[in-house]
């Protein structure tokens, strides 16, 4: 083995420090140099600080994020979300071992070059099935594709090293008047090609000498439409471009904008021609994307939402904040400094009717007079960012788009609270949330608008980033102050509540993202207009991550009350292929799946409740007839057994055996007593289980359990209805094959042979049951039974 | 300070104090696995649960703050449901032996590796105890006895099985032949006098279990010298009668009254030992047509007619067992019998309820996994099993040594002290309620003090603080996260090296077996 610099440990300790709260921070930065965490950095570790060799160990596997074992030079993360998993990640997964030859039981290619993970959820779940290599995201995964996939990652790995790092800058006064070109850089734009798209941006201005500001902004939302480029022309209506590749660049900059100089515009006109002779496609190929707002899914997909959280969504720069205070940003947290007390702010919340945007739906208000009431000079504010459920993405959405407007909603709860340290505590999956939370808090400290006394007052406030280090739990509210200062993220018994006893044993307020980016709405438009939203116990707006079987997925904000079917069939655009739509699972691992039967539930806190499910963090993943929904459960109690921080017997052991009985079930080898036995545990693990995530985990079983009885039946019998679970399906082939070759061709296994005009056949003792061989079928001639 | 109610029962506690706390102070049992006192409360194992009105879910007694006005239940039927469910879950991940194989398949559940162990350490005093707790005559049936008890040892699936009743021989012919064989203590006498009919093994071994807890036993025998069937149908070669002789003394000396030439019949009759004695123990042998309706008892399938846990007849008073009631002959059975039977007579004539021996609670491994035995072996001695040279086929001081660090001690070193054995007993969990796939077995036995198992582990934690209160450099950490959990020396170091100086401390106060002392 190499001899490793472990001086590079020691430059980590002197940069962050070496008391016990940084062991989080600290292992990461280790492993960003070594690529794991290697026994004699750690070793090292303990010599140069506090930190004991049992936390270290005790920390360093609690979290997904670190390793132990060297890994390859680059990983690839394939998302298991929910949004993933039913289109399919896990053949994506296996797809990947299985062209990188890397054998059961290990996780690197022999060659040391990539290393497969499975990861909890990217949030990419518009883009499902989706994968992550590096910095690169990948989406519509599909078995067939990783191979072109790998080849153009390292394509781009290339091409990257030998390109120099180039950057403009456009300020957005640079061509005031001239109007203005703005994309979507959230991760799922940047994921579909954005990123490219942004650059073919820059190099067509440059080459026709236009001079327009090229400006970035949050996320749309219209995730199924992205890249999405928006052209505002002074004076003008907008122009909307939807699937934009670089490609259409040049030509949507030509259509609206004129070149300075008349050489400049002919030597245009010419090129333009002779792209169009080259690529052999008309300016069709450009309007062919363009979209109306006023018009069709667009209007749809958008005149039912209320943005609150989300306001100014895809027109403002997410880290500029002179544009975010010309729309009347911090005109709250000026209010709230300089003419309410304490008392009125909370009374405002109170007026609103808010409740936490994290799940439970606890009235706001209460927390903060909760936390006021406590004498303690000392007290935190806490934001909980470590969004974790499968299929969720609001969080992330908010974080890249409004970090001015989240940190703003702090700042108000903090003056309210009376705390003047606080942290964000930011998952680590989401590494551009962190970025621009950063860059934030650092424009807002220079301005004042964070740091000591805030607009000339009394009031300061210092706010700082934790990075989250992969482990769902952390989204409890104990065990994500545990892993703040340092632990394992191990929820505790409440009470104390974090507004009496938390961080540090401080009182703390701790809200959800959502939460917060709501404050500072309420407060400049009063609390009385944010009431008129909603329903009698649920006011305002929530953000839901709208994905899964949906022809318009992505990231909406609708008034509460709003009925599933609202969301699906008109904002969602209903199922797509034909396919007919059977449930929506809402809430994530606390929540459940509810009929299509009962799509009119309206969504708030209660109601949600009642039919079984839950409001969760907002995470809404459409499925339909295709989808297995003991496949569901089990998917999902998967997920929060794996995610269990072992603490309690009820939910380490307990929902370990409801995950045996389902993965039985999925396998073929069920009883007769076994749904009467998930509802037994089910029932105690939801009364007895420590923590929330205990005590919701049985969710989905029990409400998949209620509305579709009939396929656990089935299951029993060994029979999966909708033919998901591989035990218990085979592939064969009818006589509508025209011997087209295509899935002999494609199948990963060689389990058909190539027959070209004759039938083929699949060999069910090879067949993986991947499902290759029937998505390229032209003729339709697979079937699964 | 709070005022609240357990079970109805009013109490008040000063503030701070836990739910637990108020429930000691009344006197109300509440079971914890994971608590100790002076540890922070680890809220992990959730047997401590309890219901407080108002409350939706049921909470840790151990760590809620016990608030004025709470109303709490800790024996209602939810609450007993979620303690076995808790306890039943814990068994279901828990893997070990409480008992080893050969004292689960022992008639008389002997406590083989205990006695094992002791040889091997040379404590032939403390041996001949561990012995005789369950076997009355184990110098004979170390002759006699088909030792069903070899059949399951674990040692058979590597090379033979350990010579365990050769063992059992050796400790008890050393005892027979030292100066002061063993005699065990005698209770107060309690006032009451059993008779035993039959002076044979049953019956003997009645009377020793008897004797010892101050009950006085008269034992009739038709023939003129006691030892039944041992005497009048096993072959002297095989069991040398000075040997019989010796150990049926030993019974004598303890307070046994012999009557020889007494056949229950027309002179004495079942009648007149009901009227004369507080109990009575039919154990005459292999039942002679008439015997029993002359007895007035009814009969079974093989035999007089009992009820199988308590050994009573249809007449009150009246208790049987060995070859009267089984039909065969199996010496260690009938020993077994007298010793069970023994329990049950003596709840009886104390006027107490009778349920008979209670039901040594167990979890088992199981069959093995591939690789498994080679854990097990890890500590064992390597030789063959070892044939006895000496002309009497008895093993000689140094081949008992050394047959004796052949056995692979699959028990449990806590099977007194496990609180996960304690309490599900108690709560009458069953071992197999939840089945999952198993763990493979670990045994950790470097450490000169202690033996860690993780399989028993129930992820209290208590040694994690422990370790870390005693100032241990490396200690012991949580490694991994849910199901995957195990307690473990930091960086993969050993244990010896984790728990320098804490490694007793964390013994004793592990709740399970995970954590045990070495002896």
């Amino acid at each position: 083995m190499s001899e490793l610099d472990l001086t590079l440990v020691d430059s980590a300790v002197e940069r962050i420090g070496t008391s016990r709260e940084k062991v989080l921070e600290l292992l990461q930065a280790i492993q960003g140099k070594f690529g794991y965490l290697p026994t004699e950095a750690l070793e090292r570790l303990c010599e140069l600080t506090e930190i004991t060799p049992a936390s270290i160990a005790g920390v360093s596997t609690f979290y997904n994020q670190f390793r132990h074992r060297p890994a390859g030079k680059y990983t690839i993360n394939v998302c298991i979300g929910t949004a993933c998993h039913v289109k399919g990640a896990e053949q994506v997964y296996d797809a990947f071992l299985r062209h990188l030859e890397i054998p059961q039981g290990q996780d690197t290619d022999s060659q040391r070059l990539f290393t497969v993970d499975r990861i909890a959820c990217l949030g990419c779940c518009t883009l499902a099935p989706a994968v992550q290599i590096g910095r690169v995201t990948y989406g519509h995964v599909t078995g067939d594709s990783v191979a072109r996939i790998i080849d153009d990652f390292l394509n781009q790995e290339k091409a990257r090293a030998a390109r120099p790092v180039r950057k403009r800058t456009l300020l957005g006064d640079e061509a005031a008047g001239r109007g203005e070109i703005r994309i979507g850089l959230g991760s799922c734009c940047v994921a579909r090609g954005s990123g490219k798209l942004k650059e073919a941006l820059d190099a067509a201005l440059s080459t026709t000498g236009i001079e327009v500001p090229v400006k970035r902004v949050g996320c749309v939302g219209m995730c199924y439409q992205t890249p999405l480029l928006e052209v505002v022309l002074p004076g003008r209506e907008s122009f909307l471009y939807a699937q934009v590749e670089p490609g259409d660049a040049k030509a949507i900059v030509l259509r609206h904008f004129k070149p300075p100089r008349l050489t400049k515009r002919i030597s245009n006109v010419v090129s333009t021609a002779l792209d169009n002779i080259v690529a052999n496609k008309g300016t069709e190929t450009v309007t062919r994307h363009s979209i109306n707002v006023r018009e069709g899914h667009v209007a749809d997909f958008l005149g039912k939402q209320a943005h609150i959280a989300t306001e100014h969504c895809g027109v403002i720069d997410p880290v500029d904040l002179d544009e975010y205070l010309g729309k009347g940003g911090f005109e709250a947290l000026r209010k709230c400094v300089s003419e309410l007390d304490a008392e009125q702010i909370i009374s405002e919340i109170e007026t609103s009717g808010l409740r936490g945007r994290g799940g439970a739906g606890f009235p706001t208000h209460l927390k903060w007079s909760a936390v006021r009431s406590q004498e303690s000079p000392d007290k935190y504010i806490v934001c909980n960012g470590d969004e974790g459920d499968p299929g969720a993405f609001m969080d992330r959405m908010l974080m890249e788009s409004y970090p001015f407007r989240i940190l703003e909603g702090m700042a108000i709860a903090a003056r309210a609270v009376g705390a003047e340290t606080g942290y964000l505590y930011i998952r680590a999956e989401y590494p551009l949330a962190v970025e621009r939370v950063n860059k934030a808090i650092e424009i807002c400290n220079e301005r004042n608008l964070l740091g000591e006394h805030i607009f000339g007052s009394d009031f300061s406030l210092s706010l700082k980033i934790v990075p989250g280090a992969g482990a769902f739990v952390c989204g409890e509210e104990t065990a994500l102050m545990a892993s703040i200062e340092g632990r394992r993220g191990m929820p505790r018994l409440r009470p104390p509540y974090p507004a009496e006893s938390g961080l540090w044993d401080k009182p703390t307020l701790i809200n959800n993202v959502e939460t917060y980016a709501v404050v500072p709405w309420i407060i400049r438009n009063g609390a009385a207009q944010f009431a008129n939203l909603g329903t009698g116990n649920s006011k305002g707006t929530k953000v839901f991550a709208l994905a899964g079987k949906v022809a318009c997925g992505g990231l909406i904000e609708v008034p509460m009350g709003i009925s599933i079917r609202e969301i699906v069939q008109d904002i969602g655009g209903g199922v797509g292929g034909g396919l007919r739509f059977k449930a929506v699972q809402v809430g994530g691992p606390s929540g459940g799946c509810v009929p299509a039967e009962l799509a009119d539930t309206p969504v708030d806190y209660e109601t949600l409740k009642d039919v079984g499910a839950m409001m969760g963090s907002g995470g809404l993943v459409v499925l339909d007839e295709t989808d297995c929904m003991v496949d569901i459960a089990r998917y999902f109690l998967e997920f929060t057994q794996n995610q269990s921080c072992g603490r309690c017997t009820f939910c380490r052991v307990g929902t370990r055996r409801m995950l045996d009985i389902l993965e039985r079930l999925c396998a073929g080898e069920g009883k007769k007593t076994d749904i009467d036995e998930l509802e037994h545990l089910a029932r105690i693990i939801k009364a007895s289980s420590l923590c929330g995530l205990g005590k919701t985990a049985p969710n989905p079983v029990l409400s998949t359990i209620k509305y579709f009885r009939s396929e656990y039946e089935a299951h029993i019998e060994k029979r999966c209805p909708t033919g998901k679970c591989r035990a218990l399906i085979t592939y064969s082939v009818t006589d509508d094959c025209i011997g087209c070759t295509l899935c002999a061709q494609h199948c990963p296994v060689n389990a058909i042979e190539f027959r070209p005009y004759e039938k083929h056949q699949i060999d069910t003792e090879k067949c993986i049951r991947c499902g290759t061989c029937r998505n390229i079928c032209p003729a339709d001639s697979v079937k699964v039974e | 300070m709070p005022r609240l109610t357990i079970d109805n029962r009013e109490v008040e506690v000063p503030a701070g104090s836990t739910i637990l706390d108020a429930a000691n102070k009344l006197g109300i049992e509440i079971p914890t696995l994971c608590f100790l006192e002076g540890c922070e409360p680890s809220t992990s194992c959730m047997v401590c649960v309890v219901k407080v009105a108002g409350m939706p879910s049921l909470v840790p007694a151990c760590a809620t703050i016990a608030r004025d006005g709470m109303q709490i239940e800790s024996e209602c039927d939810v609450v007993r449901e979620a303690r076995r469910a808790a306890l039943e879950l814990l068994l279901s991940d828990h893997l070990g032996d409480c008992m080893g194989p050969c004292q689960v398949t022992c008639p008389a559940g002997m406590n083989i590796p205990l006695m094992i162990r002791q040889i091997a350490a040379g404590d032939l005093a403390d041996a001949i105890v561990t012995v005789k707790r369950d076997i009355a005559l184990p110098a004979v049936l170390g002759r006699i006895c088909p030792a069903p008890c070899e059949k399951p040892c674990r040692r058979a699936a590597f090379d033979r099985a350990v010579s365990i009743c050769l063992l059992k021989r050796y400790v008890a012919d050393a005892d027979l032949g030292s100066e002061n064989p063993y005699l065990p203590q005698r209770k107060t006498t309690q006032g009451k006098r059993v008779a035993v009919v039959g002076a044979g093994p049953a019956g003997l071994a009645a009377a020793y279990y008897l004797l010892q807890e101050g009950i006085d036993c008269t034992i009739f025998d038709d023939h003129d010298q006691p030892g039944g069937s041992l005497r009048y149908a096993v072959a002297a070669e095989k069991l040398p009668r000075d040997v019989l002789d010796k150990e049926i003394a030993l019974v004598l000396r303890l307070g046994a009254e012999f009557k020889g030439g007494s056949r229950i019949g027309a002179l004495l009759s079942i009648e007149d030992l009901r009227r004369d004695f507080d109990a009575v123990f039919v154990a005459v042998g292999k039942l002679a047509d008439g015997d029993a309706e002359a007895m007035g008892l009814d009969i079974g399938k093989s035999g007089l007619a009992i009820d199988a846990a308590t050994y009573q007849t249809n007449l009150p008073g009246v208790f049987a067992g060995g070859d009267v009631v089984r039909g065969r002959r199996l010496a260690v059975r009938s020993v077994a019998d007298g010793k069970e039977a023994a329990v049950s007579i003596v709840q009886y004539v104390l006027g107490r309820p009778v349920t008979g021996p209670a039901k040594a609670f167990n979890t088992r491994i199981g069959r093995l996994k591939d690789g498994e035995i080679e854990t097990f072996l890890a500590g064992a001695g390597d030789g063959p099993r070892i044939t006895p040279d000496a002309a009497d086929g008895g093993f000689s001081e140094d081949q008992a040594r050394r047959e004796a660090a052949r056995c692979l001690h699959c028990d449990c070193r806590k099977p007194q002290s496990c609180k996960l054995r304690l309490h599900a007993a108690q709560y009458d969990a069953k071992t197999s309620r939840y089945q999952g796939p198993r763990r493979l077995f670990t045994q950790n036995t470097q450490h000169p003090h202690v033996i860690y198992e993780s399989g028993k582990c129930i992820d209290c934690g208590i040694c994690i603080q422990i370790a870390a209160a005693a100032g241990e450099e490396l200690g012991l950490a949580f490694v991994g996260r849910g199901f995957d959990v195990r307690v473990a020396v930091p960086f993969g170091r050993s244990t010896a090296e984790g728990l320098k100086i804490a490694a007793k401390k964390c013994a004793e106060a592990c709740p399970t077996g995970a954590l045990a002392l070495k002896d």
